[in-house]
């Protein structure tokens, strides 16, 4: 029998961390006492000279994840094509700088690498070796605005398939099956930019009616959905909240049927935990039954990014969402696998 | 998204070399969440009390070893800033800020890989330099 595992991506408290209110320690230690199965991390927001550190940054990371007796789940990789500003890299420099990541990932004690979005389908079988050497599993982002239907995506599912190799996977993400619009995002952009209520009463509409930003617009080939265009009144104040909606896509779980055997890990993005215990904009008892009933057994990761929806100079409740989204997921889990 | 990054309330001093105040200087975070090498920040600027600075006076250094124009970081590869480092943005003036208040706005931009709009960070701070 199959069963869901948790884990919390470091990403969601990272503030704690970048003001120094946390260390990586403290960070482990409050892992454990959540009860957290498994952890998650960005390398390049948490361990110095990524994707080549210092052996003593190893020494210490392997010192903590032995002392906390934490999993290791998935390590988020980024690519930097535009390192230099008058050039994009050339194939032989990306496919060097993924290899130097497969190798960390390993050292670390990894099996999962997150590629984040956008990065080329043509790195995968030049890599392909040195991620079967490793044993580590080379898996895109699938992202609201980033993923179905869109081109670099869609290319990267096609040779996934195509070399069809137990070291290429995907890691979707909730942000697919949004249900409707986080209201953090509508306060945010209403408060500081002034964003006019008609467009957000329009954007709040479609997803009612089942449908999103993303299939009117991009997902038709267009730069924004017409109607939505037409309500942008004054850029400034308008334009940012447009644009961004694209980035939530209110798909059917049955997107993912072609690809379900390929899921390595899924990020359960929030935005919005509410005084309720559920997520404003998601619905993740619906994802869980999908993932259970597909044989999943891979982790659920908490991501928090509801950080970024935080006006200027009010504190940022990392921990109070992190908590509450982890005592959501052990309940759903609980229902529907009970354990 | 990521003003508040920028700019560490606080932070912004004259600097003092060789018995000369040289200049003034500030701390501030990455306008991302992650760290990136120094040739990936498009750019940095400052305005103090409504005047542009000169990009040429302007020096950036991540960890206080190694300092940069904003021209030489565009092939500084082999270093970065990293995600909890407080960076130092550095105005050359001879004399400094006067003693008194300054309205300071200093801006931080970086690019990313698969966001197509580069992330830039705004913070004004009222400085009183002694």
């Amino acid at each position: 029998m199959s069963r869901i595992k948790r884990s919390v991506s470091l990403y969601s408290l990272q503030y704690q961390y970048m003001t120094g209110k946390m260390s990586l320690e403290d960070i482990f230690r409050y892992m454990k006492e959540l009860g957290v199965e498994g952890i998650e991390i960005l390398p390049d927001q948490m361990l110095h000279g990524t994707p080549e550190p210092e052996e003593e940054t190893y020494r210490e990371w392997n010192r903590l994840v032995e002392k906390y007796d934490l999993a290791l789940a998935c390590d988020d990789v980024f690519l930097n094509t535009n390192l230099y500003m008058n050039r994009t890299l050339t194939k032989r420099e990306c496919v060097a700088l993924i290899r130097k990541e497969i190798v960390m990932a390993h050292r670390l004690g990894f099996k999962v690498i997150r590629l984040v979005s956008m990065v080329p389908a043509w790195i995968l079988e030049p890599c392909l070796a040195e991620a079967e050497r490793n044993d580590v599993t080379l898996c895109i982002e699938i992202h609201g605005g980033l993923g179905f239907g869109v081109p670099k995506t869609e290319e990267f599912l096609a040779e996934m398939l195509r070399l069809n190799s137990p070291y290429i996977g995907i890691v979707p993400d909730t942000s697919l099956f949004c249900r409707r619009v986080p209201r953090v995002v509508d306060n945010y952009c209403r408060t500081l930019y002034g964003t006019n209520d008609e467009i957000i009463a329009y954007a709040d509409k479609t997803y009612e009616n089942g449908s999103d930003m993303f299939a009117l617009g991009e997902g038709r080939g267009l730069d924004m959905d017409p109607t939505l265009k037409s309500l942008i009144r004054d850029p400034k104040k308008d334009f940012f909240y447009a644009h961004n909606l694209s980035g939530y896509e209110n798909r059917p779980l049955s997107c993912m049927d072609p690809y379900v055997k390929y899921i390595r890990h899924f990020h359960f993005k929030l935005y919005e935990m509410t005084e309720e215990g559920t997520e404003n904009s998601m619905d993740y008892g619906e994802v869980l039954r999908y993932l259970h009933e597909h044989g999943y057994d891979g982790y659920v990761s908490t991501e928090y990014e509801g950080n970024r929806w935080v006006l200027p100079d009010r504190p940022i409740p990392e921990r109070e969402q992190v908590e509450k989204h982890q005592a959501l997921l052990k309940r759903e889990l609980l229902k529907i696998q009970g354990q | 998204m990521f003003d508040n990054n920028v700019f560490i309330e606080g932070t912004c001093r004259n600097v003092e070399e060789g018995g000369k105040i040289i200049g003034y200087e500030m701390q501030t975070h990455i306008t991302y969440y992650r760290a990136i090498p120094l040739s990936m920040i498009n750019f940095i600027a400052v305005e103090t009390d409504g005047e542009k600075v000169p990009a040429e006076d302007i020096r950036f250094t991540p960890d206080r070893i190694d300092w940069f124009t904003l021209a030489e970081m565009t092939t500084v590869t082999g270093i970065k800033w990293e995600y909890d480092q407080a960076a130092t943005v550095r105005v050359l003036k001879e004399g400094g800020l006067s003693s008194g208040t300054h309205t300071v706005h200093l801006t931080v931009c970086t690019r990313t890989a698969y966001i197509p709009v580069p992330l830039e960070g705004n913070m004004t701070r009222t400085v009183e330099i002694r």
